[in-house]
């Protein structure tokens, strides 16, 4: 039983734009999702949609997408679901994306898994993500046969570590709590990179031009969470570790 | 990315500077298929770079994320001379003892990563000014303390003053039979204790615990500890046996407890008396770990940390087995939210 979890904040028409374009690559997935829980975190844009497969729940004030997915994962764990996937909605999944990301998570020991994702836009900077690996994992070096840590866009991990890692929701964005809670379950556990479960973000680039302030702004907030997560995980984040990027997908230690 | 954790006028060089640029900028560049775009790509990952290693962010240390706790052995000195403890035969010289300004330093640029300060010996109260000064600094920089004791040295000035700091205090017994008291200690104290224990709860309340620690000695002790504690409504610790010098026997029913993560590897900052860092005082098993990171006394502990042993020592103690990943610094529990 595989739940995907999608917090949602939705500031602008754009926005609305872009979960309508998730919801359809949702449910155009070769195996459907037993559940989908859109956790509408206090947005404030007012919006309708027009799926029924999703299940709305209904925040009555904004906690950050941190909370928004531990209410999610709560739920879902209530339906014994066992496993717990987890995208944004400025994302559109491949049609497998589920059936890869579940069947990894039986298939293998790793407690979670991270997938493959690249920029959906065509801009410079669209382009320089994709090499760059922003939104994509880290391999844990010098092996390169787990990750050091993944985005919680294209992430996925089985019920009972769902059970023990919630996401630390003293995180007000969504910065630097995927990377946190990824640090915290590989005290325990491991994160597996599967190449296969592939799904383009939007960055929301018009062009290279216009596009730049918000360029900046994007590293500047991972900045921000970084610098936080640094101290709260002194020495494990001195771990080696590389980006996965379009060029390595296909890495031999797979 | 090089994880700089502060920035300071001492570190790192303009040479460092152009090392990490380059560092980062080579890799980069090689991935770059499509050749007339390297210089405006190249620019983009100058920027992504500048604002990692120089942008300050305004939220910094919002979000309070604490997970390390600090293990402050403050002397290998003792007043009594249990047998199931070695620490005190080797006492530390007076020349060779840390001043307590570096360790408050080392503790003002940890508190951010702080949940807990924890003091043990040795007997810590033989340094019971030192002590409340160290109780004083965490209680301004908002880390709750943790005294481990043998109960001996216990007064009431001390318990007033260390009560106002809201912190708990660890008194360690092993038996509630007084002669079996004094072959344990070697020492007849067991009144003085038991007297101290009682005027320690009523001035420090729910903040006083007792710890006992488990071994085959006090196999048929620790139950009545246990009763003990819970008629006097005080909380209550078993810790297994480790072998830190002592002549006791482990109960190996609780240590061969296999399949528990090792969390020292990760929270844990160790402080010798001398001011020398490890991961885990029980460091010596390690090979690569019998040596000290550095000493506190001589550089800042932020640097000491990120030393690349420091990793290297992290991940062999995540797969580590030694019978002292039982003990409560293991727990991973303390790993979350506080």
């Amino acid at each position: 039983m595989s739940i995907l979890i999608i917090p949602c904040y939705i500031k602008t028409e754009w926005d609305i734009d872009c979960l309508n374009r998730l919801l359809i690559s949702v449910q155009n997935q070769t195996q459907k999702f037993d559940e989908v829980y859109l956790v509408e975190d206090a947005s404030p844009f007012d919006y309708k949609l027009q799926f029924d497969f999703i299940e709305h729940i209904i925040l009555s004030d904004n906690g950050g997408p941190a909370r928004a997915r531990n209410i999610g994962i709560e739920k879902a764990l209530k339906l014994n679901a066992q496993y717990l996937l987890f995208t944004d909605h400025d994302c559109i999944l491949d049609k497998e994306w589920n059936e890869q990301m579940t069947s990894f998570l039986k298939k293998t020991e790793f407690g979670a898994v991270g997938g493959m994702t690249y920029s959906y836009g065509n801009t410079l900077l669209d382009y320089y993500h994709d090499i760059n690996g922003t939104l994509n994992g880290k391999w844990l070096l010098p092996e390169k046969k787990e990750l050091w840590y993944m985005p919680s866009l294209n992430f996925g991990m089985k019920s009972a570590i769902a059970e023990e890692f919630g996401f630390d929701e003293r995180f007000p964005t969504a910065a630097g709590e995927d990377v946190d809670i990824c640090l915290r379950l590989r005290s325990k556990y491991k994160i597996g990179f599967c190449a296969k479960a592939k799904l383009w973000h939007d960055f929301g680039y018009k062009n290279s031009i216009t596009g730049f302030k918000r360029f900046v702004n994007l590293f500047k907030k991972y900045k921000s969470s970084s610098a936080t997560v640094y101290e709260g995980h002194t020495v494990l984040l001195w771990d080696a570790s590389e980006s996965i990027y379009k060029g390595n997908m296909y890495e031999p230690n797979l | 990315m090089s994880l700089i954790y502060k920035r300071k006028s001492n570190q790192p060089s303009i040479s460092h500077v152009i090392y990490d640029y380059f560092g980062e900028i080579r890799p980069f560049a090689k991935r770059i298929e499509k050749k007339h775009l390297i210089l405006p790509l190249v620019f983009l990952k100058t920027i992504e770079w500048s604002i990692y290693r120089w942008y300050k962010t305004p939220v910094r240390r919002f979000y309070g994320v604490k997970g390390n706790e600090l293990v402050y052995m403050i002397t290998r000195r003792c007043n009594e001379r249990c047998s199931k403890c070695g620490i005190w035969k080797n006492p530390e010289p007076d020349s060779e003892h840390l001043k307590i300004s570096d360790f408050i330093n080392c503790l003002k640029s940890l508190h951010h990563n702080l949940y807990q300060v924890t003091l043990t010996g040795g007997e810590p109260l033989l340094f019971m000014e030192d002590v409340l000064q160290i109780a004083e600094e965490s209680k301004k920089l908002n880390v709750p303390m943790l005294i481990v004791t043998n109960g001996s040295l216990i007064n009431e000035d001390f318990l007033n003053r260390y009560s106002k700091l809201g912190h708990i205090l660890v008194i360690s017994i092993d038996t509630l039979d007084k002669e079996k008291w004094s072959e344990f200690r070697d020492r007849d104290d067991f009144d003085t204790v038991m007297n101290n224990l009682q005027i320690s709860r009523k001035i420090l309340g729910d903040k006083l615990q007792i710890q006992s620690v488990f071994a085959q000695e006090t196999i048929n002790d620790i139950p009545k500890i246990i009763a003990f504690c819970k008629d006097m409504g005080i909380r209550h610790v078993s810790q297994p046996y480790m072998d830190f010098g002592g002549v006791w026997q482990d109960a190996k029913q609780i240590s061969e407890n296999k399949g528990d993560i090792v969390c020292a590897a990760r929270k844990n900052i160790c402080i010798y008396p001398n001011g020398d860092v490890v991961k885990c005082f029980d460091h010596y098993r390690i090979p690569i770990a019998k040596e000290p990171l550095g000493n506190i006394g001589k550089e800042d502990i932020i640097p000491i940390l990120c030393k690349k042993r420091s990793t290297e020592i992290s991940k062999i103690m995540k797969n580590c087995n030694y019978p002292c990943k039982n003990l409560s610094c293991n727990k991973p529990q303390t790993l979350l939210f506080n």
